[in-house]
Protein backbone atom coordinates (compact mmCIF):
# COMPACT_ATOMS: atom_id res chain seq x y z
CA UNK A 1 0.00 0.00 0.00
CA UNK A 2 2.78 2.33 0.85
CA UNK A 3 4.06 2.11 -2.85
CA UNK A 4 0.37 3.06 -3.86
CA UNK A 5 -0.40 6.00 -1.72
CA UNK A 6 3.03 7.24 -3.05
CA UNK A 7 1.59 6.69 -6.94
CA UNK A 8 -1.65 8.10 -6.27
CA UNK A 9 -2.28 11.26 -4.36
CA UNK A 10 -3.08 11.10 -0.58
CA UNK A 11 -5.69 12.75 1.11
CA UNK A 12 -6.04 16.21 1.61
CA UNK A 13 -8.37 19.03 3.11
CA UNK A 14 -7.23 22.52 2.81
CA UNK A 15 -7.81 25.43 4.74
CA UNK A 16 -10.13 26.63 2.27
CA UNK A 17 -12.09 23.21 2.23
CA UNK A 18 -12.04 23.79 6.11
CA UNK A 19 -13.58 27.66 5.80
CA UNK A 20 -16.28 26.24 3.36
CA UNK A 21 -17.38 23.94 5.01
CA UNK A 22 -16.56 26.00 8.84
CA UNK A 23 -19.41 28.64 7.12
CA UNK A 24 -22.12 26.29 5.98
CA UNK A 25 -22.03 24.83 9.90
CA UNK A 26 -22.40 28.42 11.10
CA UNK A 27 -24.51 29.43 8.95
CA UNK A 28 -27.08 26.71 9.17
CA UNK A 29 -26.34 26.23 12.89
CA UNK A 30 -26.84 29.95 13.42
CA UNK A 31 -28.28 29.54 17.40
CA UNK A 32 -25.37 28.25 18.72
CA UNK A 33 -23.08 29.76 16.92
CA UNK A 34 -24.45 33.23 17.63
CA UNK A 35 -24.49 32.26 21.03
CA UNK A 36 -20.73 32.11 21.13
CA UNK A 37 -20.05 34.93 19.35
CA UNK A 38 -22.26 36.98 21.83
CA UNK A 39 -20.39 35.35 24.48
CA UNK A 40 -17.33 36.59 23.10
CA UNK A 41 -18.48 39.91 22.01
CA UNK A 42 -19.29 41.06 25.47
CA UNK A 43 -16.00 40.23 26.64
CA UNK A 44 -14.42 42.19 24.26
CA UNK A 45 -16.88 44.86 24.47
CA UNK A 46 -15.98 45.05 28.31
CA UNK A 47 -12.56 45.42 27.45
CA UNK A 48 -12.54 47.71 24.24
CA UNK A 49 -14.77 49.90 26.55
CA UNK A 50 -12.39 50.05 29.03
CA UNK A 51 -9.84 51.15 26.91
CA UNK A 52 -11.39 53.31 24.83
CA UNK A 53 -12.86 55.38 27.73
CA UNK A 54 -8.99 54.77 29.07
CA UNK A 55 -7.89 56.49 25.74
CA UNK A 56 -10.41 58.93 25.66
CA UNK A 57 -9.48 60.15 29.26
CA UNK A 58 -4.93 59.95 28.06
CA UNK A 59 -6.18 62.27 24.65
CA UNK A 60 -8.56 64.75 27.14
CA UNK A 61 -5.75 65.44 29.70
CA UNK A 62 -3.59 65.73 27.39
CA UNK A 63 -5.77 68.50 25.88
CA UNK A 64 -6.58 70.29 28.81
CA UNK A 65 -4.20 69.25 31.59
CA UNK A 66 -6.58 67.78 33.33
CA UNK A 67 -6.12 64.26 35.15
CA UNK A 68 -8.58 61.16 34.20
CA UNK A 69 -7.96 57.44 34.52
CA UNK A 70 -9.80 54.16 34.66
CA UNK A 71 -9.24 52.46 38.22
CA UNK A 72 -7.50 49.63 37.53
CA UNK A 73 -9.79 47.14 39.35
CA UNK A 74 -11.59 47.17 36.66
CA UNK A 75 -9.06 45.56 34.55
CA UNK A 76 -9.49 42.43 36.76
CA UNK A 77 -13.26 42.35 36.22
CA UNK A 78 -12.48 42.32 32.55
CA UNK A 79 -10.14 39.49 33.42
CA UNK A 80 -12.55 37.42 34.87
CA UNK A 81 -15.19 38.69 32.01
CA UNK A 82 -12.55 37.25 29.28
CA UNK A 83 -12.28 33.66 31.16
CA UNK A 84 -16.28 33.43 31.45
CA UNK A 85 -16.47 33.82 27.86
CA UNK A 86 -13.77 30.71 27.27
CA UNK A 87 -15.34 28.43 29.24
CA UNK A 88 -18.53 29.65 27.75
CA UNK A 89 -17.09 28.57 24.22
CA UNK A 90 -15.42 25.42 25.40
CA UNK A 91 -18.98 24.77 27.10
CA UNK A 92 -21.10 25.50 23.23
CA UNK A 93 -18.06 23.77 21.12
CA UNK A 94 -18.23 20.31 23.26
CA UNK A 95 -21.73 20.13 22.56
CA UNK A 96 -21.28 21.11 19.12
CA UNK A 97 -19.11 17.93 19.23
CA UNK A 98 -21.50 15.87 20.91
CA UNK A 99 -24.50 16.84 17.78
CA UNK A 100 -21.66 16.01 15.42
CA UNK A 101 -20.75 12.85 16.76
CA UNK A 102 -22.25 10.35 13.97
CA UNK A 103 -21.19 13.41 11.09
CA UNK A 104 -17.48 13.12 12.34
CA UNK A 105 -17.58 9.59 12.44
CA UNK A 106 -18.81 9.65 8.57
CA UNK A 107 -15.91 12.34 7.42
CA UNK A 108 -13.13 9.69 8.99
CA UNK A 109 -15.28 7.03 6.69
CA UNK A 110 -15.15 9.73 3.86
CA UNK A 111 -11.42 9.61 4.35
CA UNK A 112 -10.70 12.74 6.62
CA UNK A 113 -7.44 12.68 9.21
CA UNK A 114 -7.80 13.61 12.87
CA UNK A 115 -5.91 16.41 12.05
CA UNK A 116 -8.44 17.38 9.38
CA UNK A 117 -11.57 17.21 12.36
CA UNK A 118 -9.12 19.62 14.34
CA UNK A 119 -8.63 21.67 11.49
CA UNK A 120 -12.89 22.09 11.23
CA UNK A 121 -13.50 22.70 14.52
CA UNK A 122 -10.71 25.50 14.48
CA UNK A 123 -11.84 27.64 11.41
CA UNK A 124 -15.16 27.63 12.83
CA UNK A 125 -13.74 28.87 16.15
CA UNK A 126 -11.39 31.37 14.16
CA UNK A 127 -14.54 32.76 12.26
CA UNK A 128 -16.40 32.74 15.51
CA UNK A 129 -13.83 34.78 16.73
CA UNK A 130 -13.59 37.51 14.11
CA UNK A 131 -17.39 38.41 14.09
CA UNK A 132 -17.62 38.09 18.07
CA UNK A 133 -14.10 40.25 17.84
CA UNK A 134 -15.16 43.03 15.63
CA UNK A 135 -18.49 43.15 16.92
CA UNK A 136 -17.58 43.23 20.91
CA UNK A 137 -15.18 46.17 19.75
CA UNK A 138 -18.12 48.30 18.14
CA UNK A 139 -20.03 48.25 21.00
CA UNK A 140 -17.07 48.61 23.30
CA UNK A 141 -16.21 51.80 21.54
CA UNK A 142 -19.82 53.46 21.66
CA UNK A 143 -19.61 52.24 25.58
CA UNK A 144 -17.18 53.51 26.06
CA UNK A 145 -17.82 56.86 24.01
CA UNK A 146 -21.00 56.96 26.35
CA UNK A 147 -18.88 56.41 29.95
CA UNK A 148 -16.18 58.88 29.06
CA UNK A 149 -18.23 61.47 26.67
CA UNK A 150 -19.80 63.19 29.67
CA UNK A 151 -16.72 64.38 31.07
CA UNK A 152 -14.50 64.76 27.74
CA UNK A 153 -17.14 65.59 24.98
CA UNK A 154 -18.31 63.61 22.45
CA UNK A 155 -16.28 64.79 20.16
CA UNK A 156 -13.24 63.29 21.61
CA UNK A 157 -13.55 60.26 19.28
CA UNK A 158 -12.31 62.90 16.60
CA UNK A 159 -9.42 63.63 18.41
CA UNK A 160 -7.98 60.38 19.34
CA UNK A 161 -5.45 59.64 17.53
CA UNK A 162 -6.84 57.12 14.04
CA UNK A 163 -3.40 54.96 14.56
CA UNK A 164 -4.12 53.97 18.32
CA UNK A 165 -7.98 52.84 17.55
CA UNK A 166 -6.90 50.88 14.62
CA UNK A 167 -4.35 49.11 16.89
CA UNK A 168 -7.09 48.26 19.61
CA UNK A 169 -9.66 47.21 16.56
CA UNK A 170 -7.12 44.59 15.52
CA UNK A 171 -5.55 43.89 19.30
CA UNK A 172 -9.16 43.26 19.72
CA UNK A 173 -9.69 41.23 16.92
CA UNK A 174 -6.57 39.14 17.66
CA UNK A 175 -7.38 38.42 21.63
CA UNK A 176 -11.03 37.52 20.74
CA UNK A 177 -9.55 34.96 17.65
CA UNK A 178 -7.27 33.77 20.06
CA UNK A 179 -9.14 32.97 22.81
CA UNK A 180 -12.05 31.22 20.84
CA UNK A 181 -9.66 28.98 19.28
CA UNK A 182 -7.76 28.26 22.55
CA UNK A 183 -10.99 27.82 23.95
CA UNK A 184 -12.27 25.28 20.89
CA UNK A 185 -8.32 22.83 21.25
CA UNK A 186 -9.79 20.66 23.64
CA UNK A 187 -13.27 20.49 22.42
CA UNK A 188 -11.76 19.65 18.24
CA UNK A 189 -9.16 17.49 19.83
CA UNK A 190 -12.21 15.21 21.80
CA UNK A 191 -13.78 15.21 18.44
CA UNK A 192 -10.67 14.25 16.64
CA UNK A 193 -10.05 11.36 18.59
CA UNK A 194 -13.45 10.02 18.67
CA UNK A 195 -13.13 6.27 17.32
CA UNK A 196 -14.69 6.20 14.47
CA UNK A 197 -16.73 3.28 15.24
CA UNK A 198 -18.26 4.22 18.31
CA UNK A 199 -19.06 7.72 16.84
CA UNK A 200 -21.14 6.14 14.18
CA UNK A 201 -23.10 4.28 16.68
CA UNK A 202 -23.81 6.90 18.95
CA UNK A 203 -27.25 7.50 19.39
CA UNK A 204 -28.40 11.54 20.33
CA UNK B 1 -8.40 -21.47 -10.52
CA UNK B 2 -8.14 -17.81 -11.20
CA UNK B 3 -10.20 -16.94 -8.51
CA UNK B 4 -9.36 -12.99 -8.09
CA UNK B 5 -9.88 -12.47 -4.62
CA UNK B 6 -10.04 -8.45 -3.44
CA UNK B 7 -10.50 -9.07 -0.21
CA UNK B 8 -9.10 -11.87 2.40
CA UNK B 9 -9.91 -12.46 6.17
CA UNK B 10 -7.70 -15.04 7.84
CA UNK B 11 -8.03 -16.16 11.58
CA UNK B 12 -9.92 -12.72 12.13
CA UNK B 13 -10.50 -12.07 15.74
CA UNK B 14 -11.97 -9.20 17.28
CA UNK B 15 -12.37 -9.40 21.42
CA UNK B 16 -14.15 -6.76 23.47
CA UNK B 17 -13.24 -6.38 26.97
CA UNK B 18 -16.83 -5.70 29.09
CA UNK B 19 -16.11 -5.30 32.55
CA UNK B 20 -14.05 -8.00 33.01
CA UNK B 21 -15.82 -10.37 30.65
CA UNK B 22 -14.44 -10.81 27.17
CA UNK B 23 -17.26 -10.32 24.89
CA UNK B 24 -15.63 -12.38 21.51
CA UNK B 25 -17.70 -10.16 18.44
CA UNK B 26 -16.00 -11.87 15.94
CA UNK B 27 -13.32 -14.86 16.78
CA UNK B 28 -11.81 -16.80 13.66
CA UNK B 29 -13.37 -15.71 10.54
CA UNK B 30 -11.76 -16.94 7.07
CA UNK B 31 -12.97 -15.28 4.04
CA UNK B 32 -11.93 -14.56 0.40
CA UNK B 33 -14.51 -12.18 -1.62
CA UNK B 34 -13.60 -12.05 -5.24
CA UNK B 35 -13.65 -8.69 -7.31
CA UNK B 36 -16.54 -7.67 -8.83
CA UNK B 37 -18.46 -10.47 -6.27
CA UNK B 38 -22.26 -9.35 -4.54
CA UNK B 39 -21.55 -10.97 -0.96
CA UNK B 40 -24.41 -11.04 1.68
CA UNK B 41 -23.38 -11.01 5.44
CA UNK B 42 -26.71 -12.77 7.26
CA UNK B 43 -27.14 -13.01 11.24
CA UNK B 44 -28.94 -12.28 13.76
CA UNK B 45 -27.37 -9.20 15.45
CA UNK B 46 -24.56 -9.76 17.78
CA UNK B 47 -23.68 -11.88 15.48
CA UNK B 48 -20.17 -10.22 13.90
CA UNK B 49 -21.74 -8.40 11.13
CA UNK B 50 -21.07 -5.25 12.11
CA UNK B 51 -17.63 -5.74 13.51
CA UNK B 52 -16.51 -7.18 10.29
CA UNK B 53 -17.68 -4.54 8.34
CA UNK B 54 -15.38 -2.35 10.37
CA UNK B 55 -12.51 -4.70 10.12
CA UNK B 56 -13.08 -4.86 6.94
CA UNK B 57 -13.64 -1.19 6.29
CA UNK B 58 -10.43 -0.53 8.40
CA UNK B 59 -12.48 1.71 11.19
CA UNK B 60 -11.31 -1.15 13.63
CA UNK B 61 -8.09 -3.02 14.50
CA UNK B 62 -8.38 -6.96 14.68
CA UNK B 63 -7.55 -8.71 18.13
CA UNK B 64 -5.77 -11.59 16.02
CA UNK B 65 -6.08 -12.59 12.21
CA UNK B 66 -5.48 -10.56 9.08
CA UNK B 67 -7.66 -8.35 6.62
CA UNK B 68 -6.09 -8.28 2.99
CA UNK B 69 -7.10 -5.77 0.43
CA UNK B 70 -5.88 -6.03 -2.90
CA UNK B 71 -3.12 -8.28 -0.90
CA UNK B 72 -2.47 -5.72 1.58
CA UNK B 73 -2.45 -6.62 5.08
CA UNK B 74 -4.51 -3.45 6.29
CA UNK B 75 -3.09 -3.62 9.76
CA UNK B 76 0.05 -2.43 8.48
CA UNK B 77 -1.02 0.86 6.93
CA UNK B 78 -0.62 3.59 9.51
CA UNK B 79 -3.29 6.71 9.82
CA UNK B 80 -2.55 8.24 6.92
CA UNK B 81 -2.92 5.05 4.46
CA UNK B 82 -5.89 4.50 6.51
CA UNK B 83 -7.58 7.38 5.99
CA UNK B 84 -6.50 6.95 2.36
CA UNK B 85 -7.84 3.54 2.06
CA UNK B 86 -11.21 5.02 3.00
CA UNK B 87 -11.17 7.68 0.90
CA UNK B 88 -10.41 5.99 -2.42
CA UNK B 89 -11.20 1.99 -2.28
CA UNK B 90 -14.40 1.58 -0.08
CA UNK B 91 -16.98 3.69 -0.31
CA UNK B 92 -19.94 3.14 2.42
CA UNK B 93 -23.31 2.91 2.85
CA UNK B 94 -25.04 2.96 6.18
CA UNK B 95 -28.13 2.20 7.85
CA UNK B 96 -28.91 5.83 8.84
CA UNK B 97 -27.81 7.40 5.55
CA UNK B 98 -25.28 9.23 7.33
CA UNK B 99 -25.94 12.59 5.09
CA UNK B 100 -23.96 15.84 6.74
CA UNK B 101 -26.90 17.87 7.83
CA UNK B 102 -25.66 21.47 6.61
CA UNK B 103 -24.69 20.51 2.97
CA UNK B 104 -27.14 19.46 0.36
CA UNK B 105 -27.49 16.54 -1.70
CA UNK B 106 -24.93 18.35 -4.09
CA UNK B 107 -21.77 19.15 -1.44
CA UNK B 108 -22.88 15.87 0.46
CA UNK B 109 -21.96 14.00 -2.83
CA UNK B 110 -18.55 16.02 -3.33
CA UNK B 111 -17.39 15.64 0.19
CA UNK B 112 -15.66 12.47 -0.60
CA UNK B 113 -13.72 14.50 -3.68
CA UNK B 114 -12.39 17.18 -0.74
CA UNK B 115 -10.75 14.16 1.11
CA UNK B 116 -9.28 13.04 -2.39
CA UNK B 117 -7.64 16.62 -3.13
CA UNK B 118 -9.75 16.95 -6.13
CA UNK B 119 -10.55 20.44 -7.71
CA UNK B 120 -14.14 22.19 -5.95
CA UNK B 121 -15.51 21.97 -9.75
CA UNK B 122 -14.08 18.70 -10.77
CA UNK B 123 -15.89 17.40 -8.11
CA UNK B 124 -19.41 19.56 -8.16
CA UNK B 125 -19.40 18.09 -11.69
CA UNK B 126 -18.72 14.53 -11.01
CA UNK B 127 -21.34 15.01 -8.04
CA UNK B 128 -23.56 16.18 -9.97
CA UNK B 129 -23.45 13.20 -12.74
CA UNK B 130 -23.51 10.37 -10.07
CA UNK B 131 -26.83 12.53 -8.77
CA UNK B 132 -28.14 12.16 -11.77
CA UNK B 133 -27.40 8.60 -12.19
CA UNK B 134 -29.24 7.49 -9.08
CA UNK B 135 -32.56 9.51 -10.35
CA UNK B 136 -32.07 12.51 -8.16
CA UNK B 137 -30.92 15.41 -11.07
CA UNK B 138 -33.74 17.26 -10.08
CA UNK B 139 -32.64 17.47 -6.58
CA UNK B 140 -29.01 18.68 -6.45
CA UNK B 141 -29.08 21.74 -3.86
CA UNK B 142 -31.86 19.99 -1.32
CA UNK B 143 -30.83 19.50 1.90
CA UNK B 144 -31.19 15.90 3.71
CA UNK B 145 -33.87 17.11 5.48
CA UNK B 146 -35.94 17.90 2.19
CA UNK B 147 -35.70 14.58 0.95
CA UNK B 148 -37.43 11.52 2.01
CA UNK B 149 -35.72 8.27 3.03
CA UNK B 150 -35.25 6.61 0.04
CA UNK B 151 -33.85 10.08 -1.61
CA UNK B 152 -31.16 10.23 1.04
CA UNK B 153 -30.14 6.56 0.84
CA UNK B 154 -29.93 7.44 -2.86
CA UNK B 155 -27.01 10.63 -2.05
CA UNK B 156 -25.67 8.37 -0.05
CA UNK B 157 -25.13 5.88 -2.82
CA UNK B 158 -23.99 8.14 -5.18
CA UNK B 159 -21.40 9.66 -2.11
CA UNK B 160 -20.04 6.31 -1.64
CA UNK B 161 -19.38 6.19 -5.49
CA UNK B 162 -17.76 9.46 -5.59
CA UNK B 163 -14.10 8.62 -5.49
CA UNK B 164 -14.54 5.59 -7.67
CA UNK B 165 -14.30 2.60 -5.22
CA UNK B 166 -13.34 -1.04 -5.49
CA UNK B 167 -15.53 -2.09 -2.62
CA UNK B 168 -18.72 -1.00 -1.68
CA UNK B 169 -19.65 -1.55 2.26
CA UNK B 170 -23.45 -1.44 2.64
CA UNK B 171 -24.50 -2.20 6.78
CA UNK B 172 -27.88 -3.01 6.37
CA UNK B 173 -28.97 -0.40 3.64
CA UNK B 174 -32.47 -1.06 3.47
CA UNK B 175 -32.96 -1.04 7.25
CA UNK B 176 -34.39 2.18 7.39
CA UNK B 177 -36.93 2.02 4.26
CA UNK B 178 -40.27 0.87 3.11
CA UNK B 179 -40.71 -2.91 0.76
CA UNK B 180 -40.95 -0.26 -2.47
CA UNK B 181 -38.23 1.87 -1.68
CA UNK B 182 -35.81 -0.88 -0.34
CA UNK B 183 -36.11 -2.83 -3.83
CA UNK B 184 -35.74 0.64 -5.44
CA UNK B 185 -32.30 0.62 -3.41
CA UNK B 186 -31.64 -3.17 -3.99
CA UNK B 187 -32.14 -2.52 -7.93
CA UNK B 188 -29.56 0.61 -7.49
CA UNK B 189 -26.90 -1.34 -5.70
CA UNK B 190 -27.53 -4.70 -7.91
CA UNK B 191 -26.37 -2.48 -11.08
CA UNK B 192 -23.35 -1.14 -9.69
CA UNK B 193 -22.27 -4.36 -9.45
CA UNK B 194 -23.07 -5.95 -12.31
CA UNK B 195 -22.86 -2.97 -14.46
CA UNK B 196 -19.75 -1.25 -12.66
CA UNK B 197 -18.35 -4.59 -11.80
CA UNK B 198 -17.82 -3.28 -8.10
CA UNK B 199 -17.16 -5.70 -5.25
CA UNK B 200 -20.49 -5.21 -3.26
CA UNK B 201 -20.88 -6.55 0.55
CA UNK B 202 -23.99 -5.90 2.29
CA UNK B 203 -24.97 -6.75 6.07
CA UNK B 204 -29.01 -7.56 5.61
CA UNK B 205 -31.63 -9.13 6.93
CA UNK B 206 -33.73 -8.02 3.60
CA UNK B 207 -34.65 -11.19 1.72
CA UNK B 208 -34.95 -9.84 -1.23
CA UNK B 209 -31.28 -8.54 -0.94
CA UNK B 210 -30.08 -11.91 -0.52
CA UNK B 211 -31.94 -13.15 -3.11
CA UNK B 212 -29.86 -11.26 -5.18
CA UNK B 213 -26.29 -11.39 -4.16
CA UNK B 214 -23.90 -14.40 -5.32
CA UNK B 215 -22.85 -15.60 -2.02
CA UNK B 216 -24.77 -15.53 1.09
CA UNK B 217 -22.24 -15.95 4.38
CA UNK B 218 -24.00 -16.47 7.56
CA UNK B 219 -23.14 -15.67 10.60
CA UNK B 220 -23.84 -16.60 14.07
CA UNK B 221 -22.01 -15.95 17.65
CA UNK B 222 -18.68 -14.47 15.65
CA UNK B 223 -18.30 -17.17 13.29
CA UNK B 224 -19.58 -18.04 10.12
CA UNK B 225 -22.04 -20.48 9.96
CA UNK B 226 -22.11 -21.90 6.27
CA UNK B 227 -21.61 -20.30 2.56
CA UNK B 228 -24.38 -20.67 0.38
CA UNK B 229 -24.29 -20.02 -3.60
CA UNK B 230 -26.71 -17.30 -4.16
Amino acid sequence: MGEQVARHEGVSFTVRDASRLGFDYIKRRMQRAAIVMASIALAIAFLSSLMMTDLFYRVYSQLSGASLSVETYQYWLVFVALIVSVVGITNAMLIAVYERYREIGTMKCLGALDAHIVMLFLVEAIIQGLIGGAVGFLLGVLTGLLSAGFTTGFDIILKAPGLDLLAYLVGSIALSIGLSAAATLYPAWRAARLNPVEALRYEL
Amino acid sequence: MSFDSIIELEDLARHYDMGGDTVKALDGVDLKIGRGEYVSIVGPSGSGKTTLFNLVGGLDRPTRGRVYIDGIDISKLDAYELAWLRCRRIGYIFQTFNLIQVLNALENVALPTVFAGVPRDEGLKKAEKLLQSVGLGERLHHRPTELSAGQQQRVAIARALANDPAIILADEPTGNLDLNTGTEIIDLLHGLNKKGGLTLIAATHDLKMIKASDRIVWMRDGRIEKIERG
